[in-house]
């Protein structure tokens, strides 16, 4: 889950890691650029990479100045993100760039410290140039950065005199904030030694493990939550994301309704190997409840662009009867007409095509368009079938609806 | 013997009184697993499906010496606790059903249980199971017949997946695996291969992986010391690039992730690659062909 520079800052800030003097401004808080220094860096809050280049990074002499620019860049929109918020820095004097990070290693299961005397510039870049001038410091999980080892990785990088007893500072600052915040990554780029004597964090990178937010509630306090991360929601995203299931639009027409994430990854595969198009992605999670299914379901059947839905269930954890009852009870509750070809196995099968069976006998009209296979079915069948009827709900209508 | 579990292991579960837990603890006993023995602190003396309930691991094992594998159930958040209770009072493998386990959680008790040469399954597997013999977790059995292919998978449905397409083509399984959903796993793709190689009973085997992680192409280079024939199923080709697909693991990051470098990792490595499930079993057929 990654942060906003600003929220990044802010928790640099708890953390005693020096940031420049800033305001975050909206569009209700122009005021605010009253209160400032100048000259100053206005900064775009959005999470697209190299901002500079964008044009998403500028400089304002004063007030007049500044209102435009933060006006200019407000409401906009890059690779599918709204600007909503500017960062408002004073303009410091750079000696010297740094960088520093501490990311988990997902190779060596280890917690890495990484830094280099190259700030400033695409890390990714100086790695490949020249891998020698990044060093990495390892900690197993679980341990604590003695201050020898800040003061270490400190030299390294050129702190020295003065600078080495707040730089070692920085950096046991912010492993501690990396290992108390859970964070994924905690990244400056640059850290920089001023003109006038400082060190500093310029920039900040926080990414959060979001199955860890449980456990910080000083996180929500200062309007943390759970966000989407790549570009703008779609309506049927947002409504997913309420509704607490992973969910992403395609361009497709084939709705799918998979059960867990790794299906659900898998069934959009093989509906484009067998000529479909997926119109979605998304995820029960494990035992999901019969409202989150009705939820899933309904999603499908409300969008216009969706005209046939496939559905499997390979019950494990997630019970094959919560499935049949979801299905049915919102069957009957929404008389929906789209098809519905599904497949239906695994634990509590028999109990799960019971009901079914029944509400097949009981409501048979409502149920003229739903096939629900079996185990003995293998799965590619079923999708090859899918596909078929796509075709054939789309035929008759090509000529008039171009609903997308 | 198959690996990991077999007709003899005892078990005991964590987190046993909880729904999903009491449920799937009288499928597992059903299937013939010996589950010997649960925990769920503050209820000793209770029973689920006439299995005792103790109030820690080390009762547990006070009372049945001979348990040496746990399934966890229990919360994310008591998750990392109950596997170092685990590891505390002996237990050699235990695997983890809980989903979501908080990511240094994950690591620290990975870090913990390789000190200790304890094998960790999960977070977020499906289970394990050894057809006809038993099986930890909550396989559906139905999805799994007896016989001579190791497979081994991330996502617990295309486990599934994967065994219902083999034993429709008339293969079974010796043992199944799932490596589980969560971003830091305890086990992966090398370690169950590593294992394969040595069960006699064993004479191929089918992995499934998707986009995200790195466990796949970390695998690769093993599968070219291996005697026995690979196939590889790998799904995410048709993901849309920078779009999160829900397992917190799956997201596409630069090459390492990507279904496409997966593929090629593997294939140049000696797996043989199967574009879809119904391929799978066509592939064995012709590489346990060559070998007999």
């Amino acid at each position: 889950m990654r942060l906003y520079e600003y929220e990044g800052k802010r928790l640099f800030a708890r953390y005693r890691l020096p940031v420049p003097r800033n305001v975050v401004v909206d569009g209700t808080s122009l005021h605010q650029l009253r209160n400032v220094v100048y000259p100053v860096v206005i900064k775009a809050q959005t999470f697209v990479g190299s901002r500079g280049k964008a044009g998403l990074v500028q400089f304002a002499r004063d007030e007049n100045e500044a209102r435009d620019r933060v006006c200019s860049v407000l409401g906009t929109v890059y690779s599918g993100h709204k600007i909503d918020r500017v960062l408002i820095e004073e303009k410091v004097r750079i000696k010297k760039e740094l960088y520093l990070a501490i990311l988990v290693d997902r190779l060596a299961h280890r917690i890495v410290v990484m830094s280099s005397r190259y700030g400033g510039v695409d890390i990714e870049e100086v790695g490949h140039n020249q891998p020698d001038a990044i060093f990495k410091y390892y900690f197993s999980p679980g341990s604590i950065m003695h201050a020898y080892a800040a003061r270490n990785i400190a030299s390294e990088i050129g702190l020295e005199g003065p600078f080495l007893a707040p730089g070692a500072g920085a950096i046991s600052d912010l492993y501690r904030l990396f290992i108390e915040l859970d964070c994924k990554l905690s990244e400056i780029n640059p850290l920089v030694l001023t003109a006038d004597g400082r060190l500093m964090a310029l920039d900040a990178k926080v990414d959060l493990d979001e199955d860890a937010m449980f456990r910080h509630p000083e996180l929500a306090a200062m309007g943390i939550v759970a966000r989407h991360e790549v570009g703008e929601l779609s309506e049927r995203e947002r409504f997913a994301k309420k509704a607490g299931f992973p969910y992403v639009d395609l361009d497709g027409d084939i709705g799918v309704f998979p059960g867990g994430a790794g299906f659900g990854i898998a069934a959009i595969d093989l509906i484009e190997h067998y000529g479909g198009k997926p119109a979605n992605f998304m995820d029960s999670g494990g035992a999901p409840t019969q409202d989150k299914l009705r939820a899933m379901l309904g999603l499908l059947m409300d969008n216009p662009r969706v005209r046939v839905i496939f559905g499997a269930r390979f019950g494990g954890i997630s019970r094959c009867d919560d499935w049949a009852k979801a299905v049915v009870q919102y069957v009957i509750e929404n008389r929906p007409t789209k098809p519905m070809i599904m497949r239906m196995a695994g634990n509590m099968e028999e109990e799960g095509r019971k009901i079914i069976e029944k509400a097949k006998s009981e409501h048979g009209d409502l149920f003229r368009k739903i096939r629900v296979y079996a185990y003995d079915t293998p799965i590619e069948e079923v999708i090859k079938e899918t596909v078929r009827v796509a075709r054939e709900q789309g035929r008759p209508e090509t000529s008039g609806d171009n609903n997308r | 013997m198959a690996i990991i579990i077999d007709r003899h292991t005892q078990t005991i579960v964590q987190g046993i009184t909880g729904t999903n837990a009491a449920l799937h603890v009288k499928f597992m006993l059903d299937y013939g697993t010996r589950v010997v023995a649960g925990v769920t602190p503050g209820k000793a003396g209770q029973e689920v499906a006439g299995v005792p309930v103790y109030d820690t691991v080390r009762d547990c094992l006070k009372q049945h010496p001979d348990a040496t594998v746990s399934s966890i159930w229990v919360p994310p958040r008591s998750a990392m606790d109950a596997i170092l209770e685990a590891i505390d009072a002996g237990i050699k493998s235990i695997i983890v059903i809980t989903e979501r386990i908080p990511m240094h959680d994950m690591l620290f008790a990975r870090h913990v249980a390789g000190q200790k040469n304890v094998m960790i399954i999960g977070g977020n597997t499906p289970g394990v199971i050894s057809p006809g013999r038993s099986l930890v977790g909550m396989l559906p059995r139905i999805a799994f017949q007896p016989g001579r292919i190791g497979t081994v998978a991330r996502s617990g449905a295309v486990t599934y997946y994967v065994a219902n397409s083999l034993n429709l083509a008339g293969f079974g399984e010796s043992t199944s695996v799932g490596l589980g959903g969560d971003p830091i796993l305890g086990t992966n793709f090398e370690d169950v291969l590593r294992l394969f190689e040595q069960d006699p009973e064993t004479d191929a085997v089918v992995m499934a992986g998707e986009i995200g992680g790195v466990y796949e192409e970390l695998a690769a280079p093993f599968i070219k010391e291996m005697g026995k024939p690979v196939i590889a199923y790998i799904t995410g080709k048709a993901a849309p690039q920078g779009k999160r697909l829900g397992h917190a693991g799956a997201i596409i990051e630069g090459n390492m992730g990507t279904a496409a470098g997966k593929i090629v990792a593997l294939e140049q490595n000696g797996a043989l690659i199967a574009p879809v499930l119904g391929d799978i079993p066509v592939l064995l057929k012709r590489a346990l062909g060559s070998v007999h």
